[in-house]
């Protein structure tokens, strides 16, 4: 046992590390699960875009309307005339459209020139088209009542044109399995980012573990102390496996703290922790990978940092996968994290009905141990080779 | 002799191999991950594609040829297309709804409707494409029932639907979200010069280490000493954001606007902000190395969160929230003389940034100085 006690003993050493790990990783996911999506759609809600409109047309009846217009299909957001606080607004999509109604726009309208509303947006972007479209449609009906329909001032044009296009079609929403709108639920998002809590965390605790037993003295030392060779990595392992389950029980714990309501009541729970306990070991792996070939402590933090943000980054930890470009994903798959993130993803989809859907959740899962067991293999091999020579 | 201090310094911390990763490769390899990650994000998540819809193929849609008329007139190919239709019976349509293929179906019955999964921009735009139909022929019926006489030029006018948006631009800029990143990436590089400060600190306080203790008795001024080490400091670690620049540049593509000697001026406040701030740990904070390596590690990283190195949007939070902490955090102060050399024509917010970060340099360069200047120790 004095080979087991002593790895906690050297573990004290990083604990400072692992606490600000866990620090950081519990206030991130405590800022990120406040600020998920929560809403649960049962009816169809017509998508606003937050819009400024910028009036320099003075008090007419025209740009009054299209501002009243423009207020029913879109979220109008006050902001001044003031160019510097409307580029701030866009480029941190505050608002995703800036309207501005240039000066003699409804006199040049009403007498029939070409003319048109300045706007200023993020170029090509689907919203804009979605705005395009209610600005268009609100002076063709108003046009065509000017020409057409014998009406003469602003008012009575916009009046008609607003009555036009009050009407509603009706959408039906068809309810899918899961029930909800598409969103995964907050734990999920819990899980996902845990994937980077674990590879800092074990990663760093096992590294440096290992780099104190395999420093060339005290390890030709422990060689000839009279323990078997076999029983001491027998009892470093199983310290490794018992510091990797304490780090995977510490998120566990904190994600019934977050979530219980959700997790208690959820049959899916038991595969969240499966998987996260899979992907535990697989961060057992790459510590034990980088343990045995890293001799200074830099150079641990190094690989740790790169690795464990490479890894969240490529694999879709911090990114959702959905919208990850096409030829990334197809790289990240030679990486662990993606099929922890795959798997992840694949339970929240999950509804009451499991069956054939868990096999593929299942098989992310065995490639994770797949990727554990290569690491694991790879380095026993090569360490051993390291060491005879 | 200035000279010969400085060249010295610059040997003793280029030679430094774990700073030199810490300081410039660390920040290429995160900049390379975050492209990967989410560099086309933008034109990806935002940009507008078809949207792909199912029409149920009916008795009724066949029968409306003036709807459907205007639905394959959308689905026209070329610039103007908003719709990919596909002409399905039911069942094949709620199969291709179910399984994500389109966004939603159309169908034509007593009225017009529309079935989708989930609420969304897509399905609204849909919405927003029927609804158009319907007002128009709302539009129609009301003014047929007022002047009878004009239907034939009225039916003429509206296939000739106008369009009243000019796209305009307050700068030549593409407000590309995403940069926000990549401008915090490059402030948390020059706050990395910090680690260059620290260890100048370090190698020149009598009670921090034996170098330290060694230079102080030598006969060369102390202020000649410190200048020369932060200028060494400085020269790295400008030279190493210039090479960070030149890949975000030209290896990645980011963009930076024209204004290349504003830019090189931001580097060079960057870091003198960085170095002045890892002066200022090793000599205000009065502990080990390690722990002030720690100190220096997490502030920087909490710095860049602000500036909005993780989620983009943190900065302008901030800025919202408690502007004070935007004017004082010398990584906002970076990525924001970044952002409105990108964004803006005009260049008072810029200089604003850059005088608020050389006067934050100045104050923790003084405090240091007061800490270094007459040094006394009772034994070494």
């Amino acid at each position: 046992m004095q080979v087991f006690k002593a790895y906690f003993k050297v573990m004290r050493g990083s604990a400072t590390f692992l606490a600000i790990s866990l620090g950081i990783f519990m206030s991130l996911a405590i800022l990120f699960s406040s600020i998920a999506p929560k809403t649960a759609a049962d009816k169809f809600e017509p998508t606003k875009t937050p819009i400024a409109v910028i009036n320099r047309d003075g008090d007419s009846q025209l740009a009054r309307g299209l501002v009243d217009y423009l207020g029913k299909t879109a979220r109008v957001i006050l902001y001044p005339d003031d160019e510097e606080k409307l580029q701030d607004a866009l480029f941190y999509r505050k608002v995703e459209y800036i309207a501005i109604i240039p000066p003699g726009f409804s006199d040049a309208f009403t007498a029939g020139e070409d003319t048109a509303i300045q706007k200023v947006i993020v170029p090509d972007s689907t919203s804009s088209h979605y705005v395009d479209m209610s600005i268009d449609r609100f002076f063709n009906a108003v046009r065509l009542h000017r020409l057409y329909g014998g009406e003469e001032d602003e008012a009575s044009l916009v009046s008609a044109a607003m009555a036009d296009l009050s009407s509603d079609i009706p959408v039906t929403i068809m309810s899918s399995g899961a029930g909800n709108d598409g969103s995964p639920p907050p734990e999920s998002y819990y899980y996902q980012y845990c994937a980077y809590a674990l590879l800092a965390m074990i990663i760093t605790g096992v590294s440096s573990v290992m780099i104190t037993f395999n420093e060339k003295d005290l390890y030709m030392r422990n060689l000839c102390a009279p323990l078997p060779k076999r029983s001491m990595n027998l009892q470093l392992a199983a310290g490794h496996g018992v510091f990797a389950l304490g780090c995977w029980g510490m998120l566990v714990v904190g994600s019934f703290v977050l979530h219980s309501d959700t997790l208690l009541s959820s049959d899916l729970t038991g595969l969240y922790l499966l998987n996260t306990l899979v992907f535990a070991v697989v961060c057992t792996s790459i510590g034990f990978l980088i343990g045995s070939f890293v001799k200074s402590t830099g150079a641990q933090m190094g690989a740790t940092n790169v690795i464990a943000l490479g890894m969240s980054l490529l694999g879709g930890v911090f990114v959702p996968q959905s919208i990850m470009s096409k030829s990334v994903l197809a790289v990240a798959k030679f990486l662990p994290s993606y099929w922890y993130v795959l798997a992840n993803n694949g339970i929240s989809e999950l509804s009451a009905t499991f069956g054939d859907y868990l096999r593929p959740v299942f098989g992310s899962m065995l490639v994770q141990l797949g990727f554990a067991l290569a690491i694991f293999a790879v380095t026993l091999l090569m360490s051993k080779e390291q060491k005879v020579s | 002799m200035f000279m010969h201090v400085f060249s010295y310094r610059l040997k003793c911390l280029i030679r430094d191999k774990e700073l030199v990763f810490w300081t410039l490769l660390f920040p290429i390899v995160l900049a390379t991950f975050f492209y990967f990650a989410f560099g086309h994000l933008t034109t990806e998540l935002e940009g507008f594609e078809p949207i792909k819809a199912a029409v149920v193929d009916n008795e009724a849609y066949r029968r409306n040829t003036q709807f459907r008329q205007v639905l394959e007139s959308l689905s026209e190919e070329g610039k103007n297309q908003l719709l990919d239709l596909t002409l399905a019976d039911e069942d094949e349509a709620g199969r291709l709804l179910e399984e994500g293929s389109v966004a939603g179906i159309i169908t034509v019955g007593d009225e017009i409707g529309l079935t989708v999964k989930q609420s969304g921009l897509n399905q609204s735009i849909l919405k927003s494409i029927l609804e158009e139909y319907v007002h128009t022929v709302n539009t129609v019926s009301s003014i047929i029932s007022k002047n009878p006489g004009a239907v034939w030029q009225l039916i003429g006018d509206i296939q000739d639907r106008k369009t009243y948006t000019q796209q305009i631009s307050f700068s030549d800029a593409v407000p590309d979200t995403m940069l926000g990143h990549f401008y915090a990436l490059i402030a948390m590089a020059c706050l990395y010069s910090a680690f260059w400060g620290l260890r100048n600190t370090i190698d020149v306080q009598a009670d921090q280490s034996p170098q330290g203790a060694r230079r102080s008795v030598a006969p060369t001024h102390k202020l000649y000493v410190v200048l020369s080490d932060s200028l060494a400091a400085f020269a790295i670690s400008f030279l190493e954001v210039l090479v960070l620049i030149a890949y975000l540049a030209f290896v990645l593509g980011i963009s930076f606007g024209s204004q290349i000697g504003y830019v090189l001026l931001t580097c060079v406040a960057g870091c003198v902000a960085g170095v002045s701030f890892g002066n200022f740990i090793g000599t205000f904070i009065r502990t080990s190395e390690s722990v002030k390596t720690g100190i220096l590690i997490g502030s920087s990283m909490l710095m860049s969160f602000l500036a909005g190195l993780m989620w983009v949007d943190m900065k302008e939070v901030v800025a919202r929230n408690a502007p004070v902490l935007a004017y004082i955090n010398p990584a906002a102060l970076i990525s924001d003389a970044f952002y409105s050399l990108y964004v803006f024509d005009t260049h008072r917010r810029f200089f604003i940034n850059i005088g608020m970060l050389f006067l934050i340099s100045a104050v923790m360069c003084g405090i240091s100085f007061v800490h270094l200047r007459r040094e006394r120790y009772a034994s070494l």
